[in-house]
């Protein structure tokens, strides 16, 4: 397998079981509880497998509880996998945990890693001394990072007194100071206002284009991920259910484009019988249909439309990858495809 | 490997600095910890006064004896708290889901533990100091090379025992979320028993004391050769037995950090 030598991240047959015994009150209930065989097993993750090349931007996503976070912990060496194997930048994170630390950065949406009471630029100097980064990568990394993310205006501000905007921009900066080659990104833009979104997502998609660096990013807002990304994993109850681009989605599992037409007269009379194209609703002077992007070209729909009443405005629709992962995650892969009658 | 060292002093400096400037963003809190200290080592002293001056022996000892008992066991004690004080916090840590940042960075993650600023400062081990040096004068400690071997080897060997008991409670959070009422209890149980020479109390206690948690070895055993006594009522021993905490120390220690790795490696955080 000469292709796999080049993956930075390989991932195969990956899953994690927790185990938890019941929970016991008191220092008696505690002693007990460690000596309790009284387990409860969760599958957080089964069987997940993918591999990534180096300067990929990946999303990978899921709803809640679909175990997101749990694959990015077994990815970053925090926890062990209950079976299955990964390596990152050529090491197995949990066996080699300080080396794997070298080449990785971590953001954690929900939690900081900077110091509440100390002004921000403190922290920074924390994570120099921590990596061994040279002063003059320190002082270049740190210019080029107050540029792209505005740290400047904050820099010396106690980080309890920050906003969450300001907070994550941090947060990013720090998690970068090393130069990692995989960035873990877990819930990124969690809470931000559009600006602070805006803000993150330039920063990872300028980081990605100039130093090649690779990103793994969990998230559930999707524009996140139809922003940056050109590939997504999809999992759900721990498995993956589709990885691939965002494109080849779209084809396959939201082939029907969705057109809007408003009539001059009442639209109640109008009736299109094409293969490939389905009527959704009809209100009024309006009326939407939907129609299967493969089959049906739109100047000929538009044409069959306009023969049928005086046409005043038409506008086409791509399918959202919301539409189209939700239908995935109600009705399975298989019969989320094509495509109605 | 020398990198890494490397990376380990500068990060530990680094770690000391930030501390020191959490120091002076909370003067105030500073000064309640250093009143706190005093008066919970004072209500101790106090409670061995009050003890002592209603037996003015007890097997043999006498209030001097039980005052530099305790002195002694006040310099281990303050050592561990002045530089592994912070070992105290896995529990919230790890309930917190702050331990994960810990274990992605490219340092030893109980070196991490230990130097995170928020400990405290050596005000304790000050304190201590000044009650050994009173109650050394007090049992008219006669000084030779080999009071200041023993004395160095007790106080480095009780801070080891000390900071092993507290490893391996840190280490069971991994496992059990809320341990603070098993923690309150071995703390006690190290504050009350140690103040009193382990011959009073029955052989169930002397066991524990000496066995299973051995914070006899911080301070009886290590007086009991320094004071010149043997065998005392009811109590048979070794008399050399008090050299042997640094030993007793480094096993512990062994122990509790091959506890800690285990540990590691089962971690599962908390599910958030
Ligand atoms: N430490 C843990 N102990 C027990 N169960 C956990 C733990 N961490 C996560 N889980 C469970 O595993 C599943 C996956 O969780 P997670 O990976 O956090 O999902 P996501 O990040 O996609 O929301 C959930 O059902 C969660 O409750
Ligand atoms: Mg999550």
């Amino acid at each position: 397998m000469a292709a796999a030598i080049n993956m930075i991240i390989q991932a195969s047959h990956l899953t994690k079981q927790f185990k938890s015994v019941r929970r016991k009150e008191g220092v008696l209930g505690t002693l007990a509880t460690l000596f309790s065989h009284d387990y409860e097993f969760k599958d957080a993750v089964t069987d997940v497998s993918f591999d990534l090349e180096p300067g990929e931007l990946v999303g990978y996503i899921g709803p809640n509880g679909a175990g997101k976070s749990t694959t990015i912990k077994m990815l970053t060496g925090i926890l062990v996998p209950t079976s299955g194997h990964c390596t990152v930048n050529g090491i197995v994170p949990w066996q080699d945990r300080q080396a794997n630390g070298r080449g990785i950065g971590v953001v954690f949406g929900q939690r900081t890693q900077l110091y509440w009471d100390l002004p921000l630029v403190e922290s920074f100097r924390l994570l120099k001394a921590i990596y061994g980064v040279s002063q003059a990568s320190y002082d270049r990394h740190l210019k080029k990072f107050s540029e792209l993310l505005g740290l400047d205006e904050f820099m010396r501000t106690p980080v309890r007194q920050l906003s969450l905007g300001q907070r994550m921009r941090g947060d990013f900066a720090a998690a970068m100071m090393h130069e990692p080659a995989v960035v873990f990104l877990d819930e990124p833009t969690i809470g931000l206002d559009v600006v602070a979104k805006e803000a993150i997502r330039n920063f990872i998609a300028s980081v990605n284009k100039e130093r090649g660096t690779t990103f793994i990013l969990t998230t559930h807002d999707l524009n996140d991920v139809e922003k940056l990304c050109a590939r997504i994993i999809l999992i759900d109850h721990g498995r993956k259910l589709y990885d691939g681009s965002i494109d080849a989605i779209k084809k396959r599992y939201g082939p029907n484009r969705l057109l809007t037409a408003d009539f001059l007269t009442d639209a109640a009379g109008v009736d299109i019988r094409m293969p490939g194209v389905a009527v959704l609703e009809r209100d009024g002077q309006r009326i939407r249909l939907e129609f299967e992007r493969e089959r049906v070209r739109a100047d000929e729909l538009i044409v069959a439309l306009s023969r049928q009443a005086d046409l005043k405005d038409v506008t086409i629709a791509e399918p959202e990858l919301e539409t189209i992962i939700r239908q995935i995650y109600e009705r399975g892969l298989d019969r989320s495809g094509p495509a109605p009658q | 490997m020398a990198d890494a060292g490397a990376r380990h002093w500068s990060a530990y400096r680094e770690f000391w600095r930030l501390n020191f400037l959490t120091l002076m963003e909370y003067k105030v809190n500073f000064f309640i910890w250093l009143a706190f200290t005093i008066v919970y080592h004072g209500v101790a002293l106090g409670a061995i006064w009050i003890m002592m001056s209603r037996f003015p022996s007890m097997n043999g000892w006498h209030w001097q004896q039980v005052f530099f008992l305790y002195a002694l066991y006040m310099l281990g004690h303050t050592l561990n708290n002045t530089f592994f004080f912070t070992i105290g916090e896995v529990p919230d840590l790890v309930r917190e889901g702050r331990f994960d940042r810990l274990l992605v960075r490219p340092l030893d993650p109980l070196f991490q533990v230990l130097s995170q600023p928020g400990q405290i400062w050596p005000d304790e081990l000050v304190i201590a100091l000044i009650v050994f040096i009173l109650a050394q004068g007090a049992v008219h400690l006669q000084w030779s090379s080999s009071t200041v071997v023993l004395l160095v080897l007790a106080t480095l060997g009780g801070a080891y025992i000390d900071f092993a008991i507290q490893l391996i409670i840190a280490t069971l959070s991994f496992w059990v979320v809320r341990l603070d009422a098993l923690r309150w209890v071995v703390m006690s149980l190290e504050n009350d028993f140690t103040r009193y020479p382990l011959s009073i109390y029955n052989r169930a206690v002397r066991i524990m004391l000496a066995y299973v948690f051995p914070f006899a070895f911080m301070n009886y055993f290590p007086a009991t050769v320094l004071l010149h006594k043997s065998a005392e009522v009811g109590y048979t021993f070794n008399p050399q037995l008090g050299w042997l905490t640094p030993v007793v120390g480094a096993v512990w220690f062994a122990a509790a950090y091959s506890f800690w790795r285990l540990g590691l490696n089962k971690y599962q955080g908390t599910g958030s």
